[in-house]
């Protein structure tokens, strides 16, 4: 059975980091890429972290947030850190006393993090030294994120300045009723805790806001009693809503909902947005987009592609989705879409497409920059959110594709799961790696599962690709995916099967 | 730990929904088209009949728990969302079983369903999705009232 639809709404937080950082990059604080290999000291310094999921309490499944930041020293010990968490009965701000971590040569490891309350466990699996994947996996509870290195440089308030576009998902509890709800928009912070030019966009199970200004009330702050100077910690509100937040870096923070917001929760970061007036021009070329979160029916995942011609027409639209099972590709019909930027200029915009025996496909979204968004659905009563990307116009091979990922998904099959882990891929398309795998449940934890599939090139390679997995032990099973390239260093993941809704990615390592 | 009924509705709340609710026609005769396949509380109906069949893992989406119900007009596929959510609220259906079911029909790609919002079986309801149709298992415990919120044992999270 599905457990729950809004297990697919972190997709942006997941992706950004990458898009920001990956092939290699330096990280913000100047850190250089580490060697193709990595080790316990890989993972060295303040790492920031955010991540969903599910917990069991009082016997049922309940969707949970947290994000918090852990200081790991190199040699396999996490000496301090804080986070926030937004579970089932309450929000708490906890202490990190201590842990343990593992980091083998390929990336992959584990991670455990105590505090008064007890210990929880990860997995990883690093893209570079300053970023990676993670997920909870102890036995009553499953959640999937990233983390990424902290500069503590931007612990202050007027280091949080510019314009920033976010991303936040979650569950909306009013009274005894829950509604999934995505919030999008963007906001100006000043440098000195206040926030203008602020506009939102919600979508509370297909109720949808409409473009909005903040609620008053609106700030950010860098924490005063030096959990700010010390963990990069703060506090928020934003489009009306409580946050805790921890600063990566000045161009992302990590939000989870707190304070009043409880006992709905949401999760979700906010990228810093190039500062420019923008219009119908600045969304111009080829995008490959991943989104995921819940429908009517339950889990809903989609992938896809698009082109847009600066001039608020859409074109080559190809698209994977996963409603439940029920998989609608595109184009079924004939395609036309358009978009329209906002008049405001603040990076906002509508984008829809109508494929005539598809239906029409409507979202809002906010630019970052002309090269990536945030995405939200905004049809059909669909609430799914994530991100598109500009994609290469460059024929993708399997040759080009070669090399050595993380990877991840998750979702619902017969329950909530997330896995994490590393695989090669060969130039003709086979692979092989590992994998941990988070089924939801006592005894459904697997750890170092071998993983062997294969990576079908179709056409150019831009559109549609066909990826299998096989795990080959406990809990050995096939995955297949559809595949969207952004470019040879990031890969959109939509599973293709009718029994499960998954979203994932692939991101190359160094 | 399994806990006793939680989204279990009373009685007077289900009278109130099924005042909302329009005519005790067992399915809805017009359907919406194939993209939106989202639910629409105007178009509200009551299915009731005997359980033929109920299973937790259809093979056909959407994915979870279905039942077949025999109505009056003919068998329904009713669509249950997430079993555990039912089990973990001491919640079971089997053949045989009477039922009353407020939801509203869709079209998805393999034909229509019913779509449960609230299930009523003898004198026990269960809230299966909110009146904008999205399924009340995401929220779970957090959809409590806050007295019975705090009664709970925290999270395992933590």
């Amino acid at each position: 059975m599905s457990v729950q639809g809004k297990r697919l709404g972190l997709v942006f937080s997941v992706l950004l980091v990458f898009v920001a950082g990956c092939g290699g990059g330096s990280g913000s604080n100047g850190t250089p890429p580490p060697a193709a290999k990595f080790s316990n000291t890989s993972l060295a310094g303040q790492y920031a972290f955010s991540m969903s999921g599910s917990e069991l309490c009082a016997g049922l499944t309940s969707f949970f947030t947290r994000a918090g930041t852990f200081t790991a020293d190199g040699n396999g010990n996490v000496t301090t850190g804080l986070e926030d968490i937004n579970v089932c009965n309450g929000v708490a701000t906890l202490r990190f006393t201590g842990g343990r971590y593992s980091i083998g040569p390929n990336g992959r490891g584990t991670l455990s993090l105590v505090n008064g309350a007890g210990t929880t466990n990860y997995s990883i699996t690093l893209t570079t030294a300053t970023q990676g994947l993670i997920a909870q996996t102890d036995a009553d509870t499953t959640a999937s994120g990233s983390i990424q290195r902290q500069n503590p440089a931007a612990f202050s308030n007027p280091a949080i300045a510019g314009g920033y576009v976010f991303d936040f998902s979650g569950v909306e509890v009013s009274g005894t009723t829950v509604n999934a709800t995505s919030f999008v928009g963007r906001f100006n912070a000043d440098g000195s805790g206040n926030i203008s030019g602020a506009v939102f966009d919600s979508n509370s199970a297909g109720t949808l806001s409409g473009q909005k200004p903040f609620p008053a009330g609106a700030f950010y702050r860098v924490d005063t009693n030096g959990d700010g100077s010390t963990f990069g910690r703060g506090t928020a509100n934003i489009a009306g809503q409580e946050y805790a937040f921890y600063v990566v870096d000045a161009t992302r923070l990590k939000f989870t909902a707190t304070g009043t917001s409880f006992p709905s929760a949401f999760v979700g970061d906010a990228i810093a947005q190039q500062n420019i007036a923008f219009n119908n021009t600045s969304l111009d070329g080829s995008f490959a987009f991943l989104i995921g979160g819940s429908s009517s029916t339950g889990s809903i995942a989609t992938a896809g592609r698009f082109t847009a011609d600066g001039a608020g027409k859409i074109t080559n639209v190809v698209i994977d989705e996963n409603n439940s099972g029920s998989l609608t590709l595109l184009p079924n019909g004939t395609v036309t879409g358009s978009y329209a930027m906002d008049s405001n200029q603040l990076g906002g915009g509508t984008l829809t497409w109508t494929d005539t025996k598809s239906g029409t496909f409507s979202f809002i979204f906010y630019l970052i920059s002309p090269t990536q968004a945030v995405l939200q659905e905004t049809d059909s009563k669909i609430v799914s959110d994530g991100t598109f990307l500009a994609q290469t116009t460059t024929p993708i091979s399997s040759a080009a594709l070669a090399g050595d990922y993380t990877l991840s998904w998750s979702g619902v099959g017969n329950d909530a799961e997330d896995f994490v882990g590393q695989l090669s891929l060969a130039a003709a398309g086979n692979l092989a790696g590992k994998i941990d795998v988070n089924e939801f449940g006592t005894g459904k934890q697997f750890f170092n599962v071998p993983l062997s599939g294969t990576f079908t090139v179709s056409g150019d390679g831009t559109q549609a690709n066909t990826v299998i997995f096989n795990l080959q032990s406990t809990p050995a099973d096939t995955f297949h995916f559809t595949a969207y390239v952004v470019n040879q260093d990031t890969i959109f993941l939509v599973g293709a099967d009718s029994n499960r809704v998954l979203i994932g990615t692939m991101i190359r390592q160094p | 730990m399994s806990l006793k009924g939680p989204r279990v509705i009373g009685i007077a709340a289900l009278a109130m929904a099924l005042l909302l609710a329009t005519a005790s026609a067992q399915q809805s005769s017009t359907l919406v088209s194939p993209r939106a396949a989202a639910y629409d509380a105007t178009r509200e109906t009551i299915c009731q009949g005997t359980i033929l069949s109920y299973t937790e893992d259809s093979l056909l989406p959407p994915i979870g728990a279905h039942a077949t119900v025999q109505t009056s007009s003919g068998a329904v596929d009713v669509h249950l969302g997430p079993a555990l959510y039912l089990r973990a609220n001491d919640f079971s259906l089997s053949q045989g079983d009477f039922v009353r079911i407020i939801g509203a029909t869709i079209s998805v790609q393999n034909g229509e369903i019913f779509m449960a919002r609230i299930v009523q079986r003898g004198q026990r309801f269960i809230v299966i999705r909110s009146l904008r149709g999205s399924l009340q298992a995401i929220g779970a415990v957090r959809a409590l009232p806050e007295a019975r919120r705090a009664e709970t044992t925290r999270g395992s999270a933590r």
